[in-house]
């Protein structure tokens, strides 16, 4: 359902991830492991496209959120100039066989040879065409995937129940007797139903980030996104947190979770990834993942954190 | 200077305020200070708010780099030139260039709107940066719009912070529609001077003038105090 293609992010000089591709099918709960500093967080922030990608694509479903990257469309790479002059190279005249293409085509990835402002027009035409069938509005396809952040981000200026209404109302998705009636369905459920005039600055930590997941279940998203949820908890709140995603996760949630929980992310993962120097580096069923780590470097995290 | 002759420039002060009808020129001058002053620094707000969040908008674009250009000259303008220098390019250059008819207040009114929102704007931009980015990440993560998450999570948040800031210039605008006489308008400083006109006795009028910018200004403190104790009814501190 969230697909993440070949994705490169710097920052400047900064390359924080270096050609990433994921595929999070619906009802999976993806869990991301790495050191600090693997682009573990920057890979989970472009799949909402709050980083956004400097070459490589991100899809929702059938939704392309980014601008198209030419690289990933062999039938844009055939539109470009510099296509048809390898072609000319290679002694061929208009088509070239499938082996020779296949070549061609890699060696325009490889070498990086595309010059965007000499490809011409059927290229420029080829890549708009692409985006006018796919690409979407980032805000239309935000209101399907939730995130939840480490420092809980809940909105200061408001009350709980305000902070739970304001999206789905402003964007009249609902309207303010069903968001609220929503609202405190939710809030019911995870206990803090008499916390919903307070505001944020009078909550536990634990409290905020409960209300923080819930604020981004009322939008009824089709996949949730953890960005670190309880590494800025106490550690006696770590646990009601985790509780409430695990419920979440076991009705079905897709889910993206970086966290530092091992433990958390052998029992509810399908699905482990480790990150490291911007590469995923190895991912597996949490069996085999925490039983037979094949990578080296997982060794080593593994050995250090477990 | 003798006690004596101190009571009777108070006396002829008192004569001319109460018996020749000096106090109702006074108020006029009180509220049209009061007046320009208010609706100037809520100009100022809405201006000073609009430049601010086109300046922190990280995006680029042609219509942005535009709109930047023109508030950095307006800011440049506002701030780099005296207040009774655009006073008076309001009043005697634009208005006659244009044809325009507006009473002078309405012109200090204007004019000082628009000087205060190039000091708002950089207030109000310092405000906004000092909100948590995860505010407005969190409103973008749902769906909002830039604009949107602006205007209700991280504006509201922006004023709380200046409020104090901006209680200050609300301070340094009535301190300066002293200078509105220059295009004619009554303000408290025109009334206390007609008032010492009458006779040439400057003396008390002016000492008096002073006593009630000090009590507006201090109304004023306290009022904001009372105000941000209630903002800040959802902070810890």
């Amino acid at each position: 359902m969230i697909s993440v293609r070949n994705v490169y992010k710097n920052f400047g000089d900064l390359h924080v991830l270096k050609g990433v591709s994921s595929e999070i099918q619906k009802g999976e709960k993806v869990v991301i492991i790495g050191p600090s500093g693997s682009g573990k967080s920057t890979l989970l922030r472009c799949m909402n496209l709050l980083e956004e990608p400097t070459y490589g694509e991100v899809w929702l479903d059938d939704q392309l959120l980014t601008p198209a990257d030419p690289y990933l469309h062999p039938e844009v790479m055939k539109a470009s100039k510099t296509y048809q002059k390898l072609l000319a190279e290679a002694g061929s005249t208009g088509t070239a066989d499938e082996k020779l293409e296949q070549e061609l085509l890699h060696r325009i990835r490889q070498e990086d040879l595309l010059n965007e402002k000499h490809e011409g027009k059927l290229y420029k035409e080829t890549l708009k065409q692409i985006e006018k069938e796919k690409r979407v509005n980032v805000n239309l396809a935000r209101q399907r995937v939730g995130m939840v952040f480490q420092h809980f981000n809940l909105f200061h200026n408001l009350t709980v129940m305000e902070n739970l209404t304001l999206a789905p109302v402003t964007l009249k998705l609902q309207t303010l007797e069903e968001a609220t009636a929503k609202a405190t369905e939710l809030l019911n459920r995870i206990g803090l139903y008499d916390k919903k005039d307070e505001y944020p600055s009078k909550l536990s930590g634990g409290q905020k980030q409960r209300i923080a997941i819930v604020r981004s279940l009322v939008m009824n998203p089709e996949a949730l996104l953890f960005d670190e949820p309880t590494s800025a908890l106490d550690p006696e709140m770590v646990g009601e947190v985790l509780e409430l995603i695990r419920e979440l996760a076991d009705e079905g949630m897709t889910m993206v979770i970086v966290t530092h929980e091992m433990g958390f992310a052998r029992e509810v993962a399908t699905r482990v990834m480790f990150m490291d120097g911007g590469e995923i580096k190895e991912e597996n069923t949490p069996e085999e993942f925490f039983g037979h780590p094949q990578n080296p470097r997982l060794q080593e995290f593994l050995s250090k954190v477990l | 200077m003798t006690i004596q002759s101190l009571s009777t420039k108070w006396n002829m002060f008192i004569d001319t305020f109460l018996n020749k009808g000096g106090y109702k020129e006074v108020v006029t001058g009180l509220i049209n200070t009061l007046i320009i002053a208010l609706v100037a620094l809520v100009l100022g707000i809405i201006i000073g708010t609009i430049i601010a969040a086109i300046e922190v908008q990280p995006r680029k674009g042609k219509v942005l780099d535009i709109l930047r250009r023109i508030c950095s000259i307006y800011v440049a303008f506002f701030r780099g030139t005296p207040i009774v220098v655009q006073l008076l390019l309001g009043y005697f250059v634009l208005l006659p260039l244009f044809g325009w008819n507006l009473p002078s207040v309405a012109v200090a009114i204007i004019i000082m709107g628009l000087n205060s929102g190039a000091y708002v704007s950089e207030i109000m931009r310092s405000g906004i940066l000092s909100v948590d980015i995860g505010q407005m990440e969190a409103g973008r993560a749902m769906g909002l719009g830039y604009g949107t998450t602006m205007q209700k999570i991280i504006i509201p948040q922006a004023v709380k912070n200046i409020l104090p800031t901006l209680g200050n210039e609300l301070i340094s605008l009535i301190k300066e529609t002293s200078v509105v006489s220059f295009i004619g308008v009554v303000d408290l400083y025109k009334a206390f001077r007609t008032i010492g006109s009458g006779n040439y006795e400057y003396m008390m009028p002016f000492l008096v003038m002073a006593v009630i910018y000090i009590g507006i200004i201090l109304i004023i403190t306290f009022a904001l105090k009372m105000m941000e104790r209630g903002l800040r009814a959802s902070d810890k501190r």
